[in-house]
């Protein structure tokens, strides 16, 4: 029975240990050198403890462009029922039925995308749903490089002397102030893509001398 | 992975609009974002198609000379992938935006998937994208002579008895036979003709054929509109007409073919005006004429048949009036020739068309002979009027006594503009130079047409001031977003189709007509004829015409518009309610005219 596990558990941990072995670039890297992952995540609730992922968007971003080859996007499957949170992400559980298991997409990321800043809208979020998932699915979770648009967008209207009113950071009103095509509701592929246009848009008044420190003070 | 938007994009963008949903999430898949800000260098040297999603982009020749600007739906790159080559252009950002960047293997494998696509590029490509059509045109209903008439030959020879005709006719079932002579029609014979003739004037029946015939009768061409026919027979109150094609009689087409297959024509109106006995009857036919464009277009009449069937019109209504005004004012004194100047000549007025016309006589306008001519002029030109054709703003009307002359008083007044082209006389030129006749004598006009061009095919200065004249105006770059983009890279509001386009296409081919001494006046004609003389190469002449019908169709297509808002019909296009693939359209037509343009000035304003 141990032994069992432990024949399950070790590619996995492998992914772990890789993720972690895999240095991220370096503070003084130019953003426009970086290798971005945007990342967005449904979730039935907003609780890292109690809530779980439902869906997994995810396109990277290589020299300031978007690869929509590598875009993936998966439905997991959820120990619990998908409830009331539906009502939001327009996932029901008859759509489940033919969903990923959270460690086999968890796996692809991070063996995939090591060494890789991951970027989110809000990440704080994202972040504690991923270190959780990763706890529960591999007992361990390496360390997460995450810059956040929502954060940068803040720092920039503050820039600005504007005042920030209450919907002003939540993507649909960024994406439309930055001129980017409005989005298609909640899906995490969407919101993802929604995200990296608004991240290639945030990087550009930065130029070329704008570093990924940079990029981590503003999101903080 | 597909992400909704891109693929909604591409599904709203000729012309991957017409790729299946598969085939769209696949090329949507190979596809990369990149986000750009003014002042920003799009790199264009990396072998993937450009697709402008949002944002302007203006591109620049190695010469930094302003080539275009593209907007959202717009493609570059095509040109390296399609030919390998590259060029030196700069694409730079002028407005933030984004833009997608199909990867060069995606390209070619959608390209080999869909015909459509790749003739889409190549034709984008060779600037010749007004020669692209979404799909076939559905059924015309704008028919042909060779659409109706019966595909058989019944002919009989002059010699023959009128007996042997009788005999043909009842066999043949028929109600008509064409006289042939060696293969050439010397007359018809019908059977009134064997009632009106024959019997009633108690000839026997071995009576030759050639004694009771109709000698010379009119005749149409197997290519001629359906339209044309019914134009003949109820002008000249026949109902048969010999059908000739490139010369030869080929059958005879009868009133009865045409109802058989016209009965809900709209052009019936024609007929209704021949048959009118005073102006206000003229003026009632006249108010169908809207009522007849709605139709014309909701059957999907092409724009220049269209153009041509209200020009028919104007002449029937001309005609008609000429004839009352001579029930009223008595026979003419002398030969005369009733003259259409400009669109009317050219066969494709619009709908806005005024009146642009003048009489030739074949006496002096003095005495008499001026007084009926000044009468009859006031009876038909304000006939028109009445019939809603407008008084020409600049009296160019048969009512001024200037533009009622004898042969040789035009014959003077042409050879006087030819010879010393003053920048009225060019002015003119443009409307002047388009002459056909409408109504009296055919021999009279020849004659003065003929004095015209042997003129102006010897006149290489009155030629090079008519190139200079034509060049004047040029036609814009590109239509953009809601403005027109100019040569010198100005912003304009709207596009006068006529002015900036139609026109210029007009006036180019005139010149070449008046330098080649030809006769046709309508400018397809024109460049057609201008193809057989070996004047401009039938790929210069294809690539105007339909330049020249993306243009008129636009224009035809903006006064259906107006009319069905209740709008005064005008020419001006608001480049914001244009889209897609006409927008690109216009853009290559407008290539088209620059180019001719350049090639007119080559080829007359280089020798002097």
């Amino acid at each position: 029975m141990l032994n069992w596990l432990a024949a399950k558990r070790r590619p996995i941990h492998q992914a772990v240990g890789y993720f972690s072995a895999t240095p991220f670039p370096s503070a003084n890297m130019a953003a426009k050198d970086a290798r971005f992952l945007v990342l967005d995540f449904e979730l039935t609730g907003l609780n890292p403890r109690k809530d779980h992922i439902v869906s997994i968007g995810w396109v990277p971003v290589h020299q300031h462009e978007i690869v929509l080859a590598d875009a993936r996007h998966y439905l997991i499957n959820s120990p619990v029922s998908v409830g009331q949170s539906a009502v939001y992400h327009g996932l029901h559980d008859h759509q489940l039925k033919d969903a990923h298991e959270l460690a086999d997409v968890l796996t692809e990321l991070l063996s995939r995308y090591a060494g890789y800043v991951f970027v989110a809208h809000h990440s704080q979020l994202d972040e504690q749903f991923l270190r959780a998932a990763c706890l529960r699915c591999f007992g361990k979770t390496p360390r997460f490089k995450f810059i956040d648009t929502m954060q940068i967008e803040w720092q920039r209207l503050l820039r600005q002397g504007k005042v920030v009113k209450h919907d002003a950071l939540k993507l649909p009103s960024c994406l439309k102030r930055h001129g980017l095509p409005a989005m298609a509701n909640h899906h995490a592929l969407e919101d993802a893509y929604s995200t990296a246009l608004l991240l290639l848009s945030q990087l550009k008044p930065g130029g070329a001398e704008m570093t990924l420190a940079d990029l981590y003070l503003l999101s903080r | 992975m597909e992400v909704a938007d891109v693929t909604r994009f591409l599904a709203d963008t000729t012309p991957f609009d017409q790729l299946n949903e598969a085939a769209l999430a696949q090329l949507a898949s190979q596809i990369n974002v990149h986000y750009y800000q003014a002042h920003d260098r799009v790199n264009v040297s990396s072998d993937r198609l450009i697709l402008v999603r949002t944002g302007i982009f203006t591109l620049y020749s190695d010469q930094q000379q302003l080539l275009t600007k593209l907007q959202a739906g717009d493609f570059y790159g095509y040109q390296q992938l399609l030919t390998g080559l590259t060029d030196n252009d700069t694409l730079l950002c002028e407005e933030d935006g984004l833009i997608f960047f199909v990867a060069a293997d995606a390209f070619h494998q959608s390209r080999y998937q869909y015909k459509n696509l790749d003739i889409f590029f190549q034709r984008l490509f060779s600037r010749r994208l007004h020669q692209y059509r979404e799909q076939q045109q559905s059924s015309r209903f704008t028919l042909k002579i060779s659409d109706v008439v019966q595909q058989r030959k019944i002919a009989i020879r002059p010699e023959q008895s009128v007996q042997d005709a009788a005999r043909l006719m009842s066999e043949a079932r028929v109600s008509s036979l064409l006289v042939e002579e060696h293969d050439k029609l010397v007359g018809i014979i019908t059977d009134r003709d064997l009632r009106s003739r024959v019997l009633a004037h108690a000839l026997p029946a071995n009576t030759q054929i050639s004694q009771i015939m109709t000698r010379q009768p009119h005749s149409i061409d197997r290519h001629a509109y359906l339209y044309e026919a019914v134009q003949q027979m109820s002008q000249y109150n026949i109902h048969h007409l010999p059908v000739l094609d490139q010369g030869l009689c080929c059958g005879m087409l009868t009133a009865t073919d045409i109802i058989r297959s016209q009965q809900d024509h709209p052009v019936y109106l024609i007929g209704e005006i021949h048959r009118q006995t005073s102006v206000d009857g003229l003026e009632r036919c006249s108010q169908h004429i809207a009522e007849l464009a709605v139709t014309l277009s909701k059957q999907q009449v092409p724009a220049h048949e269209a153009g041509h069937i209200i020009t028919t019109i104007t002449d029937a209504l001309t005609q008609r009036l000429i004839y009352l005004a001579q029930q009223q004012l008595g026979e003419a004194p002398c030969v005369f020739s009733w003259l259409a100047f400009g669109s009317q000549a050219r066969m494709d007025q619009s709908l806005n068309a005024d009146q642009d016309n003048a009489l030739l006589l074949e006496k002096e306008p003095q005495g008499e002979v001026g007084d009926y001519f000044s009468a009859l002029a006031e009876f038909v030109c304000h006939g028109l009027a009445q019939c809603g054709i407008t008084l020409c703003p600049g009296n160019i009307m048969a009512t001024n006594s200037e533009l009622r002359l004898s042969l040789k008083g035009w014959s003077g007044r042409f050879a006087r503009w030819i010879a010393t082209p003053t920048p009225d006389a060019l002015l003119k030129a443009s409307i002047f130079f388009d002459l056909r006749v409408i109504d009296g004598s055919k021999g009279l006009f020849n004659a003065l047409q003929e004095d015209i061009l042997q003129r102006t095919a010897q006149a290489p200065l009155f030629l090079y001031h008519l190139t200079q004249t034509a060049l004047q105006r040029t036609a814009p770059l590109g239509l953009f977003k809601n403005f027109i983009l100019e040569q010198d890279g100005k912003h304009k509001k709207g596009l006068d189709l006529k002015k900036r386009g139609i026109s210029l296409i007009t006036d180019l081919v005139r010149v070449y007509a008046l330098s080649a001494g030809i006769h046709q006046v309508n400018t397809r004609s024109r460049l057609a004829k201008l193809v057989t003389d070996g004047v401009i190469s039938s790929k210069d002449s294809q690539d105007l015409q339909d330049a020249f019908d993306v243009l008129a169709q636009l224009r035809w297509e903006k006064h259906q518009h107006d009319l069905a808002q209740g709008h005064n019909v005008t020419n001006l296009l608001d480049p914001a309610e244009i889209s897609g693939l006409s927008r690109h359209q216009l853009k290559d037509s407008f290539a088209v005219i620059n180019e001719a343009q350049s090639r007119l000035k080559q080829r007359f304003c280089r020798e002097l």
